[in-house]
C-alpha cells in the first residue's frame, strides 16, 4: 500500500506507516489492562476454592426443592401475613405506593424543569436549573444506600423502603416528564394563544393532550421497574419479601430460598411484558 | 371610514441583534386581501405576529381599530386576540386530539378556564364549530384525529378555527406553503371566500407571486424589514420583481386552478435558474 505514495514522492499517511504489531502505543494499552488485571487478582483475592463442580450442582438442585410449607402459616404465632405470597403481595405493594409518591412530587416539579416553559426571564430560568440539577443529585444516589441512610430515621421496615425508593425515582420521573415536556410541537401553543386564551387555557388545550400518553408510558415504566427493584430492599432492612429471602439463604433454607426468588422471577416477568403491552399500544 | 390596523414605524430586534423589521409603515383597511410577499428572513412572519402580539415589537405602535396593541395590557391583548383569526404554515392543530375539539378551541378566548377544563362547550359553540366544519367541507372528519387528515384538510380546520373567533381579521402566515399547487387554490378560495362574503380582512404571506396576483387585492412586499413595495398586484413588472428578489431570481408559474403540466420545484420566486 504504501508504494503507491512512495512511488510518486508522496509522504505515506501515518495510518500506513504503523505495524500494529510493534505499534508502542497498543502495546501500552494492552500491558495496562493486563497489569490491571493481575494487581485487581491480588486485592480482591477471588477464592473459588469451595465450589467444587458437584457442589454448585448439588446446591441449586437444592434451590429448586422447593419448599411449598411458606406459603401457610408455619406455626401457631405467624398469620398468613407471614407467608410468603402474602409478602410478595406486600411488595408489589411497596413498588406501587414509591411510584405513587414519586409521581405526586414530580408531575408538578417536572414543569418547573422544563426549559421551554421556564425560559423567558431570569426568575424562571434560575427554578429550572435548580429543579433540573435537585433531579440529577436525586438521581445519582443509589436506591440501596438511600434506603439504608433511612433507616437511621424510619428504623428497618417497609417505611425506609417506599421513601428511599421513591426518592430516586422522584429525580428519575421528574426529568422524564421534564424531557417530555421540552419535546412538544410549539405550533398548537401559539395558535391557542392567538385565539385569545389565557396561559391556563393554552397549557389545557395544548400542552396537555400532547403529555399524557407520554407521561402514561413513563410512569408505567417506572412503576415496572420500582416492583423490580422492591425485593431487593429487604436485603439492607426496606421491607417486603428480600428480607425472607436474606433469611433462608443465611438459614440455609434453600428450599424456601428458591421457591422465593421463583415467585419474584414470575412477578417481575409479568409485570415487564404487561408494561411493554400498555406501552405499545400508548404510542 | 378609519383603518382597521395601523402600524407605525415598527421595529423588532430579536435578541442577538437581527432587525427583523426596520422601520414598517403600513396601514390596512377593512375588507383589503393584503398579500406579503419577500424573501425568506424579510420579515413577513415577524410583522404578522406583531398585529396579535405574538411577538413583541421593539419599538413603534401597532393600532388595531383604534386599540395599541404595543402597549395593551395581557386581558386587553387577548380581547384583541379574539378578533385576530390567524392560521399558519404548519397548520399548528393540536395533532392527538380530533378535528372537532380543536375547532372547539378557536372559542377559548371568549370561555372561562372553568368551561376549558370542565370541558363543557356552550351548545352555541358547538353548533358553530359543525356549521365552521360545514363550510371548509370537511363535517364528516369532525371525530378524526387531527393528524389523520391530509394537508389541504388540516389547514382547512385551521381556517375553521379561526372563524370560531368571528375574527375581524385574519392573519395568514405562508397558509399554502406546505401545500401541493391544487391544494393550495382551494384553501385560497376559502380565504378568498370569508374575505368577499364574511368581508374579514385578510393579512396573508406567500410566496408565489402568481397566488399574490391572483387572490390580493393588494400586495405589500418587504426587503430587509423595510417596505418595497406597496400598490395593486397589477403593478408588479419585471423590474419591481427584481427589485423585491434580487437580480437572479426569475418568476415561475404556479397556473391558476388548471393542473400542473410537470413537477413544480416548489419555491418559484426564490430559485435561481439552474441552467446558469
Amino acid at each position: 500500500m504504501a508504494e503507491y505514495f512512495t512511488a510518486r514522492g508522496l509522504p505515506v499517511p501515518l495510518e500506513l506507516r504503523r505495524n500494529p504489531l510493534t505499534d508502542w502505543r497498543r502495546l501500552t494499552v494492552i500491558a495496562l489492562v493486563l497489569l490491571v488485571l493481575y494487581i485487581g487478582l491480588k486485592i480482591t483475592n477471588i477464592d473459588t476454592g469451595r465450589a467444587n463442580p458437584e457442589y454448585v450442582i448439588n446446591r441449586i438442585a437444592l434451590l429448586f426443592k422447593w419448599d411449598f410449607s411458606i406459603m401457610t402459616p408455619r406455626d401457631e404465632f405467624e398469620t398468613y401475613m407471614d407467608t410468603a405470597w402474602w409478602k410478595m403481595i406486600e411488595t408489589i405493594f411497596l413498588g406501587i405506593m414509591a411510584t405513587a409518591f414519586s409521581f405526586v412530587v414530580a408531575l408538578p416539579l417536572s414543569f418547573l424543569g422544563a426549559r421551554n416553559i421556564m425560559t423567558g426571564n431570569p426568575i424562571t430560568a434560575a427554578i429550572y436549573a435548580v429543579v433540573r440539577v435537585t433531579f440529577t443529585i436525586l438521581r445519582s444516589i443509589d436506591v440501596l444506600i438511600v434506603v439504608i441512610v433511612l433507616l437511621a430515621i424510619f428504623g428497618p421496615g417497609n417505611a425506609a423502603g417506599v421513601f428511599g425508593l421513591a426518592f430516586h425515582n422522584i429525580g428519575v420521573m421528574g426529568k422524564l416528564y421534564s424531557e417530555a415536556i421540552e419535546g412538544i410541537d410549539a405550533g398548537p401553543l401559539e395558535a391557542i394563544t392567538a385565539t385569545g386564551a389565557n396561559r391556563l387555557q393554552v397549557v389545557w388545550a395544548a400542552v396537555l393532550p400532547q403529555i399524557t400518553n407520554p407521561f402514561i408510558s413513563f410512569t408505567i415504566y417506572r412503576l415496572d421497574a420500582n416492583v423490580r427493584l422492591a425485593p431487593v430492599l429487604g436485603l439492607v432492612g426496606g421491607g417486603g419479601i428480600g428480607l425472607d429471602l436474606f433469611q433462608s439463604i443465611n438459614l440455609s433454607q434453600y428450599g424456601a430460598a428458591g421457591l422465593i426468588i421463583f415467585m419474584i422471577v414470575v412477578t417481575v416477568a409479568t409485570m415487564d411484558f404487561v408494561s411493554a403491552q400498555i406501552r405499545k399500544r400508548l404510542v | 371610514m378609519p383603518p382597521i390596523v395601523s402600524i407605525n414605524d415598527l421595529v423588532k430586534t430579536y435578541p442577538g441583534g437581527t432587525r427583523a423589521l426596520d422601520g414598517i409603515s403600513l396601514d390596512i383597511q377593512r375588507g383589503e386581501f393584503v398579500v406579503l410577499i419577500g424573501l425568506s428572513g424579510s420579515g413577513k412572519s415577524t410583522l404578522l405576529r406583531c398585529i396579535n402580539r405574538l411577538v413583541d415589537p421593539t419599538s413603534g405602535t401597532i393600532l388595531f381599530d383604534g386599540i395599541d396593541v404595543t402597549t395593551a395590557d395581557r386581558a386587553a391583548i387577548r380581547r384583541v386576540r379574539r378578533r385576530i383569526g390567524m392560521i399558519f404554515q404548519q397548520f399548528n392543530l393540536v395533532r392527538r386530539t380530533s378535528v372537532f375539539s380543536n375547532v372547539l378551541s378557536g372559542r377559548l378566548g371568549y370561555r372561562s378556564t372553568w368551561r376549558t377544563i370542565a370541558s363543557r362547550p356552550t351548545s352555541s359553540d358547538v353548533a358553530a364549530a359543525f356549521e365552521n366544519l360545514g363550510r371548509v367541507g370537511i363535517a364528516d372528519r369532525a371525530f378524526s384525529r387531527a393528524d389523520a387528515l391530509s394537508g389541504g384538510q388540516q389547514q382547512r380546520v385551521g381556517i375553521a378555527r379561526a372563524l370560531m373567533q368571528k375574527p375581524e381579521v385574519m392573519l395568514a402566515d405562508e397558509p399554502v406553503a406546505s401545500l401541493d399547487p391544487a391544494t393550495s387554490h382551494s384553501v385560497m378560495k376559502y380565504l378568498e371566500e370569508i374575505n368577499k362574503k364574511d368581508h374579514i380582512t385578510v393579512v396573508c404571506s406567500l410566496h408565489f407571486l402568481s397566488l399574490a396576483r391572483r387572490y390580493g387585492t393588494r400586495v405589500v412586499a418587504l426587503k430587509a424589514g423595510q417596505v418595497a413595495f406597496d400598490g395593486k398586484p397589477a403593478e408588479i413588472d419585471e423590474r419591481r420583481f427584481k427589485e423585491i428578489y434580487g437580480e437572479d431570481a426569475e418568476e415561475v408559474e404556479i397556473g391558476p386552478d388548471r393542473p400542473q403540466p410537470q413537477p413544480l420545484a416548489a419555491d418559484g420566486a426564490e430559485q435561481v435558474d439552474p441552467s446558469r
